[in-house]
């Protein structure tokens, strides 16, 4: 099952996760050669807080700072666990 | 205090993240009506994220939270109450609603949004309130509730207007008009701020960033102001009398302690 967070509009991005068996991390970004290996870092950052280990991430990103990106992150990982209750 | 109170979507990182270019004295940031209900957690997240990464001096941060009977209302307080806040602005408020958000807070400032005639009927008691820095008309909602139309000149909501400002200088608390709602009308908002501004208002709740100067160029002492209050202050400190005459003017306490706040405004404005 998909869960989304954020959205298309500039600034912002829109995350979607859903189950793997392993990490599975894709970035598409206009800024991608510049900035891609921070938005990385933050997906894999957070998802090391939330302890997750095995899922599979989308992240079209609009120009979204790095504490948007957490935010996005966070918010589709919380509606996955409400999803799953 | 504050001239201009900025309303800011909550779940808009692109507005978010540009709150200290806006120059506004305060700005609200909106967990209401802006965000819709499924994003109402992505808005919480993203400001507790945004204002633990950022602080600011050079303005008050509100967060409108949802209403007391909303299921969103405890959880808005939740992840908001460890930020660096000013404090919370609390639509659709009454005595019980203030009463139920001082059991969460500590250290916070709250403004009710007066959106009701039941509201307005009570406003006395809640400008007293626990907490309480200011009243905030809201009067979209409460016209709706009166059942009539909103119009330009504001004739409809001229005895809310005037009775929430008589209540917050009687009390000493921020009195903060509705926004104008024609962000377009440069003309209309400068009037409209200078009727509420008359009627004894001390602020004004924007929309839109582009009513920012308008608004805090009107709720802002004139360069006339600021010379007759120090000529005011000048004349008090010499004659050293409770009454005096200037320009042929009987001068007593009430008008030094009205030229005492024009110049702690201008002082606060850098005026």
């Amino acid at each position: 099952m998909k869960t989304t967070a954020g959205s298309l509009e500039s600034s912002d991005c829109l995350i979607t996760i859903s189950d793997s068996d392993a990490l599975d991390i894709k970035i598409e970004s206009v800024v991608f050669k510049q900035f891609g290996d921070d938005i990385l870092e933050v997906i894999t950052n957070t998802l090391k807080e939330h302890k997750i280990d095995k899922l599979k991430v989308l992240c079209q990103d609009k120009g979204a700072l790095d504490y948007t990106i957490k935010s996005r992150l966070e918010t589709a990982i919380l509606r996955r666990g409400e999803n799953n209750e | 205090m504050s001239r201009s109170y900025l309303f800011i979507p909550g779940n808009t990182p692109s507005m978010i993240q540009n709150l200290d270019v806006f120059e506004s004295d305060s700005v609200i940031i909106d967990f209401e009506d802006s965000v819709i209900s499924y994003d109402k957690d992505a808005a919480r997240i993203l400001i507790n994220n945004f204002l633990k990464k950022f602080s600011f001096k050079e303005f008050d941060i509100y967060i409108r939270i949802n209403d007391s009977l909303n299921p969103n209302f405890l959880k808005d307080v939740q992840a908001t109450i460890d930020l660096d806040i000013t404090g919370y602005v609390l639509p659709k408020a009454g005595l019980e609603a203030i009463e139920e958000l001082n059991k969460h807070i500590d250290n916070k400032l709250i403004i009710p949004i007066i959106e009701s005639p039941l509201a307005l009927l009570k406003a006395e008691d809640i400008a007293q309130s626990n907490n309480v820095s200011g009243l905030l008309l809201g009067a979209e909602d409460y016209t709706k509730e009166l059942g009539i139309n909103r119009t330009l000149n504001g004739t409809e909501i001229l005895y809310a207007r005037s009775y929430i400002a008589i209540i917050c200088n009687a009390y000493g608390i921020e009195s903060i008009d509705t926004p104008y709602t024609n962000k377009d009308d440069e003309i209309g908002l400068r009037e409209d701020s200078i009727n509420a501004k008359n009627l004894g208002f001390t602020a004004k709740a924007l929309i839109h960033p582009n009513q920012v100067d308008i608004v805090n160029d009107v709720f802002s002492p004139s360069t006339e102001e600021i010379f007759q209050a120090k000529r005011i202050i000048k004349k008090s400190e010499e004659s050293n009398k409770g009454a005096f005459s200037l320009d042929g003017k009987m001068i007593d306490l009430p008008i030094i302690e009205k030229a005492k706040k024009v110049l702690e405004k201008a002082k606060k404005y850098n005026l």
